[in-house]
């Protein structure tokens, strides 16, 4: 896909490093916010607490407060969530989540969700290190705040944003779960592990009310049995391949599955299972459909005695499932989830529990260990207006009141902040981060002396001499007319440049030198500007001349060219030279132009953008 | 409320329209296939000297180079002689010969999205320039040459420029739409322009496929109009659609390699002539369904064609009857010679390695006479 990703090695140590930096600072950051808040808040709690001993809370765990089957979701996906920030802390994240995830989940879905999926990967890849970092603290925080607020509208907002940054994940990350592409099975993760987090956030959101009669849970079993038939049925369909044994589709998976690298014994079971499947297929689909058709139907029921039999069997399954089919789904390249086997029993298991009336909450525990918030939701004690909050006294009378999950909750969320906000200045630019170029060429070279002077015969037929540029900074490369490859690519950068650089552009001259001697004819240049679209760009010049001027210029600068046989382009140097208004040299750049893709472009445009103001600076 | 059947129904027809997505998948897309062009594989013979161009390295892709080999004289060693400087990674157009200068095009490829255009008039060894063309299209007849310099291109959107020798760039001829409008052109029912040449005379030369049946379409330039060659097809193909493969000129003589009917029934010949007006027909040879795969030129007319299923023909001259020669050599690209009357080469390429055979007059089997490592520079076209 064009632009999905930035082409850069995953394990590039230049990008590799400064994201492992940017977890460091944020890391520290977190930390001494985290330690801020803590300590303003037991320093102010404690000797509020010593004036009225009378107010200190009922003995109980907090974590207990909400209806087990919203607890169990609530924790066991704030688990989850802490597992997958701690996963995006893989060095190879930063570069290699659009190409070894986003990408390959996207290549067999249809046109429309090439292009959307394509749109995020490219905008990742344009700034690989602020997102990486970022989405390792959105979810770190998105966990710890499910787990830290219990109850009370601070919860329910976590589940709000553990819902949305799930439909996030799902739309680019999942690529809708590949619900649209061919193969769908409930086997290999359909619908998506993304799409059951952002479900149990959006449960995790209702109010304490819908939690407290059965309705909700048979919703929720409803919903899950309806899908798990549709997926028996899909499962079931003749000619999708799955009844078939050696050359089917589900031993082609599993097989595929068991050559990733991964832990021996792990390797062994998936191996015998794809065996297993190879040589008794029919049977294998014939237990899958089954469980899938029976527990389905079990849920739709909604009747609680049969509903605790099918949810064990279907907990078993998705366990044998997830060992078995999913790999426990980390392993292999990047793994940024345990895929969606544990969502779905933790789902399952949220709906049984939820079969259940809950008792009333105890308000007056629940109001101490959850802070005033807890009593907003509850609709029970409007409080004071934010305005009055903000007033010292207020604010030190809400420290003094808030319970430990609140103060988490909003320990969590500054984490959350830590990561969106570098981000979220990082996209507001256009332009990719200049560490792409740097990861494929090094930093930029100092250099000095002055530049060689030359007299040569631009695009339009005019003589332009380096002399009669002084006054502008001069940004030199040297290009091959006829190149099929690089020098395309560096103009575009050359190109974007010249954009970035805005009302600055006019004290500015892009020139670029025919490197290639033989087609040394001014039509050749032309044609170059036409195919490239830099015939309108005013501060553009592409010159020539005759081949003895030419490599006067190629010696003066030092740079080679390469005559190679067998109808192979003209090998040379990928450099650019700033020169400063004086006509001296400043600095080189080596502009190979690596992958080429929209972000290195971009980078190598931002790099260039950036030397050329350092010298109109100076 | 929400009641859970209307969530399991929600959640039912989500699953179909998940199903749908992923049979929809499944479906192949009908499309009308294109219609067969002629590799651009080839070969010339031009004072003296034959030309061949080879694809080689791989199949396809950036790592895919065709190469320009000169055989200077009959008897002499194949050599290559690939234009330098350039990456030829979309294929070489030997210009339709027409002096002592040979005059190749390099099709667009990758970033590079038009045609340089070289010349050498030493073998090879040294290389001028022509200005670019915006793009020349994708058959072996595209670039013509005549004895003074002018050339003739045909581009991808069948628009056809000329250039003058000595001029700063190209200037328009005509396209494929005002010559299927003119008189001619509407009496053919030009659909597709085929290949250019010039007349010994110098007289521009354009050739095509007609929707009429029984009509070859052949046009020659007569002051600033276009008029139909006259070509008189024998009654036995009047009723059929006749497709011109090729058009050159060998010496003083114009050739059209002309296919005539479709699948089982078609059948291949030559029209050739001296003065553009009067063509002269070969006989006939029947394709037996097989598809003619790439033709070159020898001296005196004579023509050789490479089939599909390994099979090849030669006609060794206006008025000869076709000859199958012998299974081709082994190869993933063969292509004919014809260096001298009687003597034909078979390169055959396979990767880096070409390998030159030759049937020599009177024998029935290929004999190896040259293998030629090429240095193919994998990897420098990415």
């Amino acid at each position: 896909m064009p632009g999905m990703n930035s082409g850069l090695d995953v394990n590039d140590p230049t990008v590799v490093a400064a994201f492992r930096s940017a977890l460091s600072h944020q890391g520290i950051i977190a930390l001494l916010i985290v330690a801020v808040l803590s300590v303003a808040w037991v320093s102010v709690r404690r000797p509020a607490l010593v004036e009225s001993p009378g107010e200190e809370p009922a003995a109980g765990p907090a974590w207990l407060a909400d209806p087990a089957g919203r607890r169990l979701l609530r924790i066991g996906f704030g688990l989850l969530w802490l597992l997958d920030g701690l996963l995006q802390i893989q060095p190879g994240m930063a570069v290699g989540l659009p190409s070894q995830v986003i990408e390959p989940s996207a290549v067999s879905s249809p046109a429309w969700v090439r292009h959307l999926v394509n749109w995020a990967g490219t905008t990742w890849s344009y700034h690989p290190v602020q997102v990486g970092a970022a989405v390792v603290w959105i979810q770190l925080g998105i966990g710890l705040w499910l787990l830290a607020a219990p109850t009370g509208a601070l919860s329910r907002l976590a589940g709000v944003v553990s819902a949305a940054w799930a439909l996030i994940v799902w739309v680019f990350g999942e690529s809708f779960g590949g619900i649209f592409a061919p193969g769908l099975t409930w086997l290999f993760g359909a619908p998506g592990a993304a799409l059951l987090y952002c479900v149990a956030g959006m449960a995790v959101a209702l109010p304490g009310r819908s939690w407290r009669t059965p309705r909700l849970g048979r919703a929720v079993l409803g919903g899950m049995g309806a899908f798990l038939a549709g997926m028996a049925v899909l499962q079931a369909w003749p000619g999708r391949g799955f009844w078939q044994g050696t050359s089917g589709t589900l031993t082609g998976m599993v097989q595929s599955m068991a050559q990733t690298s991964q832990p021996r014994v792990l390797a062994d079971l998936v191996s015998g299972f794809g065996s297993l499947v190879g040589a008794h297929g029919f049977a294998v689909n014939l237990v899958a459909v089954a469980v899938l058709g029976l527990t389905g139907a079990v849920f739709l029921t909604g009747w609680r005695p049969v509903v605790r039999v099918a949810l064990i069997v279907f907990v078993v399954a998705c366990l044998a499932d997830w060992l078995l089919i999913e790999d426990l789904g980390v392993f292999g390249g990047l793994g940024t989830d345990p895929n969606s086997m544990i969502p779905m029993a933790l789902l399952a298991g949220a709906g049984y529990l939820a079969l259940t009336r809950a008792p009333e909450p105890a308000s007056a525990a629940q109001e101490q260990l959850s802070g005033p918030a807890s009593s907003a939701a509850s609709g029970r004690a409007a409080g004071p207006r934010w305005g009055a909050r903000l007033r010292s006294a207020a604010l030190r009378g809400s420290l003094v009141n808030a319970g430990f999950g609140t103060m988490a909750s909003a320990c969590a969320i500054c984490v959350i902040a830590i990561g969106a906000t570098p981000m979220a200045l990082a996209q507001a630019t256009p332009n990719a981060s200049a560490i792409l170029a740097q990861a494929i060429d090094g930093p930029v070279n100092a250099i000095s002396g002055p530049a060689g002077g030359f007299t040569l015969t631009d695009q339009r037929g005019s003589r332009v001499s380096l002399a009669s540029l002084r006054g502008k900074v001069v940004l030199l490369t040297f290009l091959d007319p006829v190149c099929v490859s690089e020098c395309p690519l560096i103009a575009q950068e050359f190109r974007q440049a010249g954009q970035l650089l805005g009302a600055d552009a006019r004290r500015v001259k892009l020139v670029a030198i025919n490197i290639n001697p033989l087609y040394d004819e001014v039509s050749y240049t032309r044609a170059f500007d036409r195919q490239e679209g830099l015939a309108g760009v005013p501060d553009w010049v592409y010159l020539t001349g005759s081949p003895q001027r030419l490599r006067q210029v190629y010696r003066e600068y030092g740079v080679t060219s390469q005559t190679l046989p067998a109808g192979a382009m003209l090998g040379h140097s990928d450099i650019a030279f700033v020169i400063d208004r004086s006509g001296q040299l400043a600095e080189e750049l080596d502009l190979d132009p690596g992958p080429g893709t929209a972000a290195t472009q971009s980078s190598f445009g931002t790099e260039l953008a950036v030397a050329a103001r350092q010298q109109l600076a100076s | 409320m929400i009641r859970p059947w209307r969530i399991a129904l929600l959640a039912w027809l989500a699953v179909l329209i998940a199903g749908c997505g992923s049979a929809s998948g499944h479906l192949a897309t009908a499309s009308a296939a294109p219609p067969a062009t002629l590799s651009l594989t080839t070969s010339t013979v031009m004072s003296g000297t034959t030309w061949a161009v080879v694809p080689m390295g791989a199949a396809s892709g950036p790592n895919l180079f065709w190469q320009l080999f000169a055989l200077p004289q009959p008897g002499q060693r194949w050599s290559l002689a690939t234009p330098p400087d350039i990456a030829t990674n979309g294929a070489l157009v030997l210009a339709s010969p027409g002096g002592q200068a040979l005059t190749v095009g390099i099709r667009p490829s990758l970033y590079l999205d038009f045609s340089p255009v070289t010349v050498t008039r030493d073998h090879g060894h040294s290389w001028t320039t022509l200005p670019p063309d915006p793009g020349l299209a994708d058959f072996p007849d595209a670039l013509a040459a005549a004895a003074d310099g002018q050339v003739i291109a045909i581009g991808s959107g069948g628009q056809v420029s000329q250039y003058h020798q000595g001029a700063s760039g190209w200037t328009g001829l005509t396209s494929q739409r005002s010559l299927a409008a003119s008189p001619a052109g509407r009496r053919c029912g030009l659909t597709a322009l085929t290949g250019a040449a010039y007349t010994s005379a110098a007289a521009p030369l354009l050739a095509g496929t007609c929707s009429r049946p029984g009509q070859a379409g052949i046009f020659v330039r007569t002051g600033d109009a276009w008029t139909a060659a006259e070509v008189a097809l024998p009654a036995s193909l009047r009723g059929q659609a006749v497709r011109v493969l090729r058009l050159t000129t060998t010496g003083t003589r114009d050739i059209a390699l002309l296919e005539a009917g479709a699948g089982s029934t078609a059948s291949m010949l030559t029209a050739s002539s001296t003065d553009s007006s009067h063509w002269m027909l070969s006989a006939a040879s029947g394709l037996a369904g097989r598809q003619v795969i790439s033709a070159s030129f020898g001296a005196r007319g004579s023509v050789a064609v490479v089939l599909t299923g390994g099979r090849a023909e030669i006609m060794s001259g206006t008025g000869s009857p076709w000859r199958t020669l012998p299974t081709l050599p082994p190869g993933r690209t063969v292509t004919l010679a014809l260096p001298a009357v009687g003597t034909i080469d078979a390169l055959a390429a396979d990767g880096g390695t070409l390998t030159a055979w030759k049937l020599a007059p009177g024998t029935v089997a290929w004999a190896r006479e040259q293998v030629i490592k090429v240095p193919i520079q994998y990897g420098s076209s990415s």
